[in-house]
């Protein structure tokens, strides 16, 4: 795949919807295309993260730590960005990520994030734009649910 | 005694051109005869004339001789010079060099002396043969006419009491000249030395000001000397000009007058304009005297502290055996500043016992440490070993019976070997075997150095002292010293190092292989378990190589000469036949500028500061407009004025470096990598078979210019797998430590250069190394100051295994700590230079 293949799932990602081209492509450059093979770790809860995954192709098992040992949460596709909160402010990782079969996955440093929403404040903004979509969404659901659990 | 040969023809050189004037052409009665043979006017004139041409061959001859002469001479007494300063050097106290800094000395010895050398070589030829030939041409002119002569010498009084009155102000300028550019060479060594700091804190212009206003007093300084000088040139050459005024006047008159020939009034004049030279030459010897002698005492008195060592402490190979207690009698120090003292100390330390010396900086305790080792003496007291007072005691005792190594240590330009062993070379012990010319240039040299009073010993010698170091062969000696290195963790460092390193496999056969087979076994393990494989692309010829860079898939081969990189590569010959042959020069340009044109795309509105540019761009900040240029041209219609020759081969080096794997551009098809691997036979058949200038990837074939770790890879790390490299490299170990190879690349790593002053290791490495140098001496006593003094584990077990290898001698071991110093049994604490506690 090429860089502009690599831009064309970029824009697939909700996060940077509206980033324009230009943009995205220096962000696909900067960043560093690597593969894993179905099975392989792409980072373990608990370690500090140093960068974020665009996923291209293929699924990822998101699996959390519990008394009994790791269980699976969640699964991840296609043009979705993961692990993006621990390259934004230094938490460790919050799940393991495993790659469920193989995977093409954009890798961008911390650093290099960091530096690109320094250079470019509209992909800030539209960072931004999307947390807080998302927070709204995620306060919403809990409330639906606290209101599900006082009817119920 | 050639000088004064010299006179005899010089007078007949005067006196011919009468001869041939008055005798041979104004002359009668012809034939003359001479000894025995008969001469008429014309066969005369020849005769007279030619003896004038040999005569005039012979004096410039013995000019010759003696100028070379003088010129030997003088070079031999400034070799003998520059090496007394600097064993000079060597013999000042080291609280003396608080006071000089190198910046000083280093003119001193190179620049300054320079004058002295020459002016050595004619201090005895010039006066004899410049003040021969002055009086004898005087005594030529006076022959022809006392009047004469006096209006010859006229000018002398004068010039000889007005000349030194300015001459003296002249000196004390160049005095003062001296030592203000010692001083610039002092600022400008200090600024090199921190230039970190300069930049760290933003001082350039402080800095700059600073040496600007020393240079503008060396301007002053000069401008006022060059007035003084010019005013002396111009008096003496008034003068000069005065006399002949005198000749045309009084030797017109005398020859109208009928008491002078023509032809001894010609003789004078060109006597007289002969005269000018030798009286020149004899003035500016005066000046040059008067100069040098100041140069001479300006330096000299630098060299010459009171205290400075007897020569006999640093040359004589006398040494004594140290064996007994150390003991320090009611001794006293003070290193000329507070917190550098030590009062009335008194203590002994039984031979072979383990020692702490306790105490904050400043307590006394590094000096303390100084005196055991001899560094530094005592103002009064005495620092003995058994018997011997160390004071008395020669370099040869001192620096062989004693391991010191200080907090600050310093590491020599050279590699970790030199540095290793550099305890062990006190003397040149077997001599290298020499035929032939070599033998010849070789007792040249050592016939030189004995006329210049120069050491004579042999650098191409062995120096290493294995028996001191208790090994019988260098073999056992490097075993010892990796024994050493492991003992204080330095190993580690010293493997990667070797891995990084390139080795010459005509130096040792066996290496070689071994890393070929091991390059077998890694390949062979590759290709059973996938999930290394996944890791590493093999070097194979007919695949392209997706985590190489397009001239590594390419030319399948690299330079022999590691200093080639690949900017260079486009321009070399070879390289632009070839790719002009096959069409690829194109091709790649087209590469070149599609990547050009990317990464301008992409980074021409990103700031500099970004710091995205450097880590991802071919292109660096600076090259943007050039690239912007290039890009311009080739994108427009008009062919001229096209891209340069350098232009070309620039887009070409882009295209080189470009690595499919990690730079998705999307200039690579599967058409054009087929291509590739037919022309990279093609380069294979046609350049690398026969040209040495570059090597083949081969399975079979050890690669020198790559490194080690190439060479057992023989392959790249995925780019695109994250943690390949880590993950190779640990197989790699792996692999390192079955077969046993980990010892010689070590051994390779000892060949590593550690830059300027160890420049290119750590501070830290570079400490450790130290340590390894002072203990590979096997010394009787051995004194650290201020070494792995940390709380942590590591520092823990290298102080156990540091007392250890020392359990049967004197250790003495310096720290500010006093929980460390409890893992002594033996403790001596200092407070403000004063002995505070015995344990």
């Amino acid at each position: 795949m090429t860089l502009e293949a690599e831009v064309e799932a970029l824009r697939k990602v909700p996060l940077f919807h509206g980033i324009d081209e230009t943009k995205l492509r220096l962000l696909a450059f900067i960043s560093d295309r690597t593969e894993y093979p179905a099975g392989e770790r792409l980072c373990s809860q608990g370690e500090e993260g140093d960068c974020a995954f665009i996923i291209l192709s293929g699924d990822a098992d998101v699996l959390v730590e519990t008394p009994e040992g790791e269980k699976k949460v969640a699964q991840v596709s296609e043009n979705s960005i993961v692990g993006e909160i621990a390259i934004l402010c230094d938490v460790p990782r919050t799940a393991t990520l495993v790659a469920a079969t193989n995977m093409d996955v954009l890798t961008v440093s911390k650093d290099d994030f960091l530096k690109l929403l320094k250079e470019f404040p509209d992909i800030s903004l539209e960072v931004m734009r999307t947390l807080a979509l998302r927070l709204e969404r995620t306060t919403r659901d809990l409330a639906d649910a606290r209101r599900g659990a006082g009817a119920g | 005694m050639v000088t004064i040969l010299t006179y005899p023809v010089v007078y007949f050189l005067l006196e011919l051109p009468k001869l041939i004037v008055n005798d041979a052409v104004q002359g009668d009665n012809f034939p003359r005869s001479i000894v025995g043979f008969d001469f008429d006017q014309i066969p005369y004139l020849v005769l007279l004339c030619f003896t004038f041409l040999f005569l005039v061959v012979v004096s410039n001859g013995l000019k010759f001789y003696l100028n070379v002469y003088k010129g030997r001479l003088g070079e031999r007494m400034l070799r003998r010079l520059r090496f007394e300063l600097f064993q000079r050097v060597l013999r000042f106290r080291l609280p003396h060099f608080r006071k000089v800094s190198s910046g000083e000395i280093i003119p001193m010895i190179t620049s300054e002396v320079e004058d002295v050398g020459g002016y050595i070589g004619e201090a005895f030829a010039l006066p004899a043969y410049q003040g021969g030939m002055l009086v004898v041409q005087l005594g030529f002119i006076f022959m022809q006419d006392p009047l004469l002569g006096l209006a010859a010498i006229s000018s002398y009084p004068i010039q000889g009491y007005v000349i030194p009155l300015l001459q003296r102000r002249v000196v004390l300028l160049s005095r003062q000249r001296v030592k203000n550019v010692r001083i610039i060479a002092d600022k400008v060594g200090e600024n090199i030395t921190g230039v970190a700091e300069i930049h760290a804190n933003d001082a350039a212009a402080w800095h700059s000001a600073d040496i600007s206003d020393r240079l503008y007093e060396n301007f002053k300084i000069r401008y006022e000397i060059f007035n003084r000088k010019f005013l002396i040139k111009f008096l003496n050459n008034f003068m000069n000009q005065l006399t002949p005024f005198f000749f045309y006047l009084i030797g017109g008159y005398l020859v109208i007058e009928g008491n002078l020939s023509i032809g001894a009034l010609l003789a004078v004049i060109a006597a007289y304009k002969d005269l000018a030279g030798p009286w020149k030459l004899l003035l500016s010897f005066y000046q040059m005297t008067a100069d040098v002698s100041v140069k001479y005492q300006t330096v000299v008195e630098n060299f010459d502290p009171p205290d400075i060592h007897d020569t006999d402490r640093l040359t004589s190979d006398d040494t004594v055996e140290l064996t007994g207690d150390v003991k320090f009698d009611n001794v006293n120090f003070s290193g000329g500043a507070a917190g550098q003292e030590v009062m009335d100390v008194s203590l002994t330390v039984p031979a072979g016992s383990a020692c702490a010396i306790v105490g904050p900086d400043g307590s006394g305790r590094s000096e303390v440490l100084q005196l055991a080792a001899g560094l530094v003496s005592a103002s009064t007291g005495k620092v003995c070993i058994g018997e011997h007072d160390l004071d008395k005691l020669t370099d040869a005792t001192l620096g062989r019976e004693i391991a010191y190594v200080g907090g600050a240590v310093h590491v020599w330009t050279g590699t970790i070997r030199d540095n290793l062993y550099y305890g062990l070379r006190h003397r040149p012990l077997i001599p290298p075997e020499r035929e032939g010319e070599d033998l010849k240039l070789y007792k040249r040299r050592v016939s030189e150095a004995k006329l210049t009073m120069n050491p004579i010993y042999d650098l191409g010698a062995v120096w290493e002292d294995l028996q001191a170091a208790g090994a019988d062969t260098e073999r056992d000696l490097d075993e010892k010293a990796l024994e050493l290195l492991k003992a204080v963790q330095i190993d580690k460092d010293i493997y990667r190092l070797g891995l990084q390193s390139r080795f010459d496999p005509s130096m040792d056969d066996g290496f070689a292989d071994k890393i070929l087979s091991v390059r077998n076994s890694l390949a062979d393990r590759i290709a059973k378990e996938p999930a290394l494989g996944g890791l590493v692309e093999l070097w194979h010829p007919d695949r392209f190589n997706a985590s190489a860079s397009l001239a590594d898939n390419l030319f399948f081969a690299v330079p022999s000469d590691p200093d080639i990189t690949m900017d260079d590569v486009p321009d070399l010959e070879e390289v632009k036949a070839f790719l002009s042959e096959t069409g690829f020069d194109k091709k790649l340009q087209q590469i070149g500028l599609k990547i050009a044109e990317t990464m301008l795309e992409l980074f021409s509105n990103v700031s500099g500061d970004s710091g995205l540019l450097g880590a991802y761009s071919f292109i660096t900040l600076d090259e943007i407009p050039e690239f912007e240029r290039i890009v311009r041209v080739a994108k427009s219609e008009q062919q001229r004025p096209g891209l340069s020759e350098a232009d070309r081969s620039r887009l070409t080096g882009l295209a080189f470096k470009l690595v499919p794997a990690r730079h998705r551009l999307g200039v690579m098809d599967d058409a054009l990598k087929t291509e590739i691997i037919s022309a990279r036979k093609r380069f294979l058949n046609e350049v690398v078979k026969d040209n040495d200038k570059f090597v083949a990837f081969d399975p079979d074939v050890y690669l020198p210019p790559l490194t080690i770790e190439d060479n057992l890879l023989f392959g790249r790390a995925r780019v695109d797998r994250r943690d390949a490299r880590r993950r190779i490299d640990d197989v790699i170990r792996a692999i390192v430590e079955e077969t046993g190879l980990r010892k010689p690349i070590i051994y390779a790593g000892f060949g590593y250069h550690v830059g300027v002053a160890g420049s290119k290791l750590s501070a830290g490495q570079r400490r450790k190394i130290a340590l390894v140098r002072g203990l590979l001496k096997n010394a009787k006593i051995t004194i650290l100051d201020d070494i792995a003094t940390g709380m942590t584990e590591d520092d823990k077990s290298l102080r156990e295994g540091l007392r250890s290898i020392l359990a049967e001698k004197t250790f003495l071991y310096g720290t500010s700590n006093a929980d460390i110093a409890a893992e002594f049994d033996q403790r001596f604490t200092f407070d403000q230079g004063r002995l505070a506690d015995k344990g």
